[in-house]
């Protein structure tokens, strides 16, 4: 097998797909990439047996076909690492690849592409084309809530409703949950869930242009399949039940506190500096037209920021763990948001003000 | 940070204290327990009578089936209770942080500790001499940065020994024990690791964190964690402080407030150090002053809402020497605690209460 192509043509497919590549792994196939050239088109392939990303790249007239894996990082670090501009020449001789640029020789080992394990596809019960903007964004408001590395391993990874006319995409760590809902052309008699691991997640977001091209989604029993114009992505489905988050989605709060979301952000993140290190807990004290922050930690010192809300409820003193404070009222994006709030035991909604796609439930502390 | 913990386990605790009192016994296969006619168990015994297979919670009349000349003497849980309170009083001669396991048993957390140059095991060697010196009965430690590596160390060399995991040898240290060695592993976790073919702490290693949890629940993790070294438990004093004072005899009884007033600033300076070397969570409540008359009679003042600041001990001075004309022979100052009990810890409330972490 024989190939050329520019430098600026594979780096970033190759680096999205050693993404994948986990550094640390038993099977020594895994630190590789499959590289394959059929038909004048490279397709490069990296897998952790959980997630697979294959890039495509067209290929100028005269390549030679043939398939190969190659350690992942080193032909990544040499790509990288090549001056712009310059022209790649990979060619495999024996179990030998040799990748050769203007006065650069490089000489890789390689592994009998036979051994190189595929994701299963497997079914496909369901498929919808949208923007790749809108899966992007779903991820965008949601996956820091993720939760990492829980005992309850269905919270690590991003729940996906697939409903009627609209996907919603829900992620939670058992402390707070994020919430967004696009409209996207399905017709459904019945709501579909299927739960996307963390590392997919994550991949996937990085494959999604903020851009109007299409990606189509194909979701099957066990997997799911993002396919794009220059990406295939696979990624296996946590089995297991996500806790029903309608019943955690907060109604009936009376108590509405409407207010700028960058002076709020700030407060929080300034209040965060004399909170408690292991706890994170802050004090909000509402009252007419005034939202006030109070941190305290073990050293005695306090951290007190009064920002002007508008609010004409009764007096309320909830406890906010404040990192999941200053996670929400950065993921927003408009300039007001609102904060609806029952007592200080009750979970507080926090959404943007105006048409919401999204909205975001926080529990409380007690302090 | 670095942790040096001590794990300090005394050698056959009753049994020693049995020899100890009769040497007659120490040749003797020999055990502390109930007498085989009263449905008696055997409480500790020596190691002469382990080679018989004999061991503790065993029924006396099966260790005698085992060993016909064990001889069995009735405990005497005072004496091992006095025993017990001299090893813990060496114990809190080096640190605070003690937290004892059973009467002969305890974890020593000895990071912030002076003495040796901070030598964990220096300490641990000089804990074993004293012990010995004071009771004549030996005790094994364990020196290592964690609870669980310091528990197995102590026994690793046991009886009479001392063995130190450092630091940079754990990981190679803890991957040849074998599972059932850890902490938590008893006869049906251990099974279960042998059946999925993991015998050593090296075996786990091969395990992510999510497959273990998935066979062993909330327990995977700590698996994950122990075959890795690492252990986060803190060492849990069951003692709470109330109050933390320091004080000084004179050799010349001090004759009016100026010169107690004079001894003031260093006071002060050895109970800030002492109160600095306490966990975060001890806040204090209170200072207090005492003076000892040269009479003996002695007085006490206490107030509340202070920082403990040197004008804070300096008024209460001057009017607990209101009651009294004589010079003073012993000045003491010191502060109160805040009742510190878990519950104070702020709680994250959960959104699915009903589905367990």
């Amino acid at each position: 097998m024989k190939f050329t192509v520019a430098r600026e043509a594979i780096l970033k497919p190759l680096q999205l797909v050693a993404g994948v590549v986990e550094r640390r792994h038993t099977l020594a196939i895994l630190a590789n990439v499959l590289i394959v050239v059929d038909d004048n088109q490279l397709s490069i392939t990296g897998t952790d047996l959980e997630v697979e990303i294959v890039g495509k790249i067209p290929l100028e007239e005269g390549a030679v076909s043939g398939e190969v894996t190659v350690p992942a990082k080193k032909f990544l670090d040499i790509c990288r690492a090549l001056p712009d501009g310059a022209v790649i020449n990979f060619s495999l001789d024996e179990q030998k690849v040799t990748v050769k640029s203007a006065r650069s020789r490089f000489s890789l080992s390689t592994l009998p592409p036979s051994e190189f394990p595929s994701v299963e596809g497997g079914d496909n019960d369901l498929s919808f084309s949208c923007a790749q903007r809108e899966i992007k964004r779903l991820i965008e408001k949601t996956s820091f809530a993720m939760a990492q590395q829980d005992v309850r391993y269905y919270l690590n990874g991003m729940l996906w409703e697939a409903r009627n006319g609209e996907l919603r995409v829900v992620a939670t760590d058992g402390h707070r949950l994020a919430m967004c809902t696009r409209p996207i052309n399905l017709e459904l008699a019945e709501n579909r869930q299927s739960i996307l691991p963390r590392k997919g997640v994550i991949e996937l977001s990085r494959l999604m242009e903020d851009s109007d091209e299409l990606v189509e989604i194909v979701l099957g029993a066990n997997h799911i399949r993002a396919l794009t114009k220059s990406y295939l992505f696979t990624s296996k489905l946590v089995d297991g039940n996500f806790p029903d988050y309608q019943r955690v989605l907060p109604v009936g709060g009376d108590k509405e506190i409407i207010g700028d979301r960058e002076v709020l952000r700030h407060a929080f993140t300034r209040t965060a500096i004399l909170s408690n290190e292991k706890y994170r807990g802050v004090r909000i004290m509402v009252d007419e037209n005034l939202l006030t922050i109070v941190a305290n930690n073990p050293e005695q010192e306090e951290a007190e920021e009064k920002v002007e809300v508008e609010y004409d409820g009764e007096p309320l003193e909830v406890g906010f763990n404040v990192s999941y404070l200053m996670d929400v009222t950065s993921v927003i994006d408009t300039d007001k948001i609102k904060i609806t709030l029952s007592d200080s035991n009750s979970s507080a909604l926090i959404e943007q003000t105006g048409d919401s796609d999204s909205a975001y439930v926080v529990m409380p502390m007690r302090l | 940070m670095n942790r040096k913990i001590i794990h300090c386990d005394a050698d056959c605790f009753f049994a020693a204290i049995e020899m100890r009192d009769d040497p007659s016994l120490r040749h003797l296969p020999m055990a502390v327990g109930g007498h085989s006619d009263r449905r008696g168990v055997i409480s500790t015994c020596n190691y002469a009578a382990r080679e018989y297979g004999v061991h503790s919670a065993m029924a006396s009349a099966h260790a005698l089936r085992l060993c016909p000349d064990l001889v069995i003497v009735p405990g005497n849980m005072d004496k091992y209770r006095d025993a017990a309170q001299v090893m813990r009083d060496i114990f809190h001669d080096y640190t605070d942080l003690v937290e004892p396991l059973s009467l002969d048993e305890a974890f020593l957390d000895v990071s912030a500790c002076e003495q040796h140059h901070g030598s964990a095991t220096l300490i641990a060697q000089e804990i074993r001499q004293r012990i010995f010196d004071s009771i004549q009965i030996t005790v094994s430690a364990g020196v290592a940065n964690c609870k669980f590596l310091a528990k197995i160390a102590s026994d690793w060399r046991k009886p009479d020994g001392l063995f130190v995991v450092h630091p940079n040898e754990a990981a190679e240290f803890v991957k040849t024990l074998p599972v059932k060695k850890l902490n938590g592993v008893g006869k049906v976790t251990a099974n279960k690791l042998h059946t999925l073919n993991i015998h050593t702490c090296g075996d786990i290693l091969q395990w992510t964190l999510l497959e273990l949890n998935q066979h062993f629940g909330s327990f995977g993790k700590r698996l994950y964690e122990l075959a890795r070294g690492i252990d986060t438990r803190p060492v849990k004093p069951n003692r709470i402080r109330k109050s933390l004072s320091v004080e000084h005899t004179y050799p010349n009884d001090l004759p009016n407030l100026l010169s107690c007033k004079n001894q003031l600033p260093d006071l002060l300076v050895e109970l800030r150090r002492r109160v600095s070397k306490l966990d975060d969570k001890y806040r204090v409540s209170k200072a207090f002053v005492k003076v000892k008359f040269n009479d003996f009679s002695s007085t006490t003042l206490e107030r509340v809402g202070t920082a403990a600041r040197i004008s804070d001990y300096q008024q209460m001075l001057e009017q607990a020497l209101e009651r009294s004309q004589l010079p003073v022979r012993l000045l003491g100052i010191g502060v109160r605690f805040f009742n510190i009990d878990a519950d104070d810890a702020p709680t994250q409330l959960e959104l699915f209460p009903n589905v367990p972490p």
